[in-house]
């Protein structure tokens, strides 16, 4: 039974498995995704630390997308309905998915939090990562792009020092740029930080509270799913 | 710290993979994680050495396999001890 490995020992049975560990959550994040383009739904995994400006971000979403289009918020948390009660009062449906402990989202919970909204009527569905710039990078829920929200109170050297969910993303917005008069950051540093790491760079400037770049942001957002041109090359700093 | 439930999935799957040959013991798992998988080999390592308390994996070696640039995040090869 043991020829493979020559230890003598029949007993000893090598087999060959060759399997992601995270295949079951590939495929519950497949099923997602199947879902979703069935209901011609687009949705994007919002990721980013704590404090980046996620909520903010999806509340000037809701203000200048909220009329031409559907809009839906899955809010991940570990604790507390806050995330979701702001966007709520921004006029958009959206459900807390409170994770406990876990630092992460997994396809599973988006699942089960989708139960809560509804989904199929809408046009995009925004899934609010849990505040991380680690764990959620590895798990996909079966969105169409991921969207790292970084702002410039975070530092230059952010993306070089979590290369992974920076790899993964398809396109990060600067956020609180209105604060870059008042800090010592290199937006041009960020930038070069990113094209290091970043598959296809892509990042554009937006400050929620002034407005800036909102406009780019719902023009890339209308381009999901579409080939990519145009709606990129209006943004600021990193090119498509 | 995600390696935790990464761990555990892992266990799911060696679970089947051992239910299907019927077999109680495994004696080695071998696993490849590359550089991007976004996966700490250290702390993998250590949730395995909390996860394999009291299951077939108790007295399983897990040899983990480093891949640069990649982001293979797989188990590879279970060796089972079947009666």
């Amino acid at each position: 039974m043991c020829g493979e490995c020559g230890c003598g020992d029949e007993k000893i049975v090598p087999v060959d498995v060759h399997e992601r560990m995270l295949a079951g959550n590939d495929r519950a994040a497949q099923h997602n995704r199947e879902h979703f383009h069935e209901n011609g739904l687009v949705s994007i995994n919002l990721m980013g630390s704590p404090g980046a400006g996620k909520t903010l971000v999806l509340e000037a979403t809701a203000r200048a997308l909220g009329r031409d289009a559907k809009l839906g918020v899955l809010a991940g948390d570990l604790a507390t309905d806050n995330d979701a009660a702001r966007i709520r009062a921004a006029g958009i449906v959206a459900e807390s998915i409170t994770t406990g402990t876990a630092c992460h989202l997994d396809a599973d919970m988006v699942h089960h939090g989708l139960h809560h909204l509804p989904w199929r009527t809408l046009d995009y569905l925004f899934i609010e990562n849990v505040g991380n710039l680690v764990c959620p990078a590895v798990y996909d829920l079966g969105q169409d792009a991921n969207v790292v929200a970084l702002s410039v109170t975070e530092g230059e050297d952010k993306p070089l020092k979590y290369p992974t969910m920076f790899r993964k993303a398809d396109l990060v917005l600067l956020t609180k740029v209105d604060l870059l008069p008042a800090l010592d950051v290199n937006v041009a540093t960020i930038e070069e930080n990113l094209r290091k790491v970043m598959l296809r760079p892509a990042m554009l400037l937006v400050s929620a509270k002034t407005g800036q770049g909102i406009d780019q942001w719902i023009a890339w957002l209308r381009g999901v799913g579409r080939p990519r041109g145009a709606a990129c090359a209006t943004g600021i700093g990193v090119e498509p | 710290m995600h390696e935790y439930s990464i761990v555990q999935a892992m266990f799911d799957q060696i679970e089947r993979v051992a239910q299907t040959h019927g077999a109680q013991t495994v004696r080695r798992i071998r696993v490849r994680i590359g550089e991007f998988a976004g996966v700490d080999p250290t702390l993998f390592q250590s949730a395995y050495e909390v996860y394999r308390i009291g299951t077939p994996c108790a007295d399983a070696v897990l040899q983990i396999e480093h891949v640069a640039a990649g982001d293979d995040l797989i188990l590879d090869q279970v060796e089972l001890e079947v009666r």
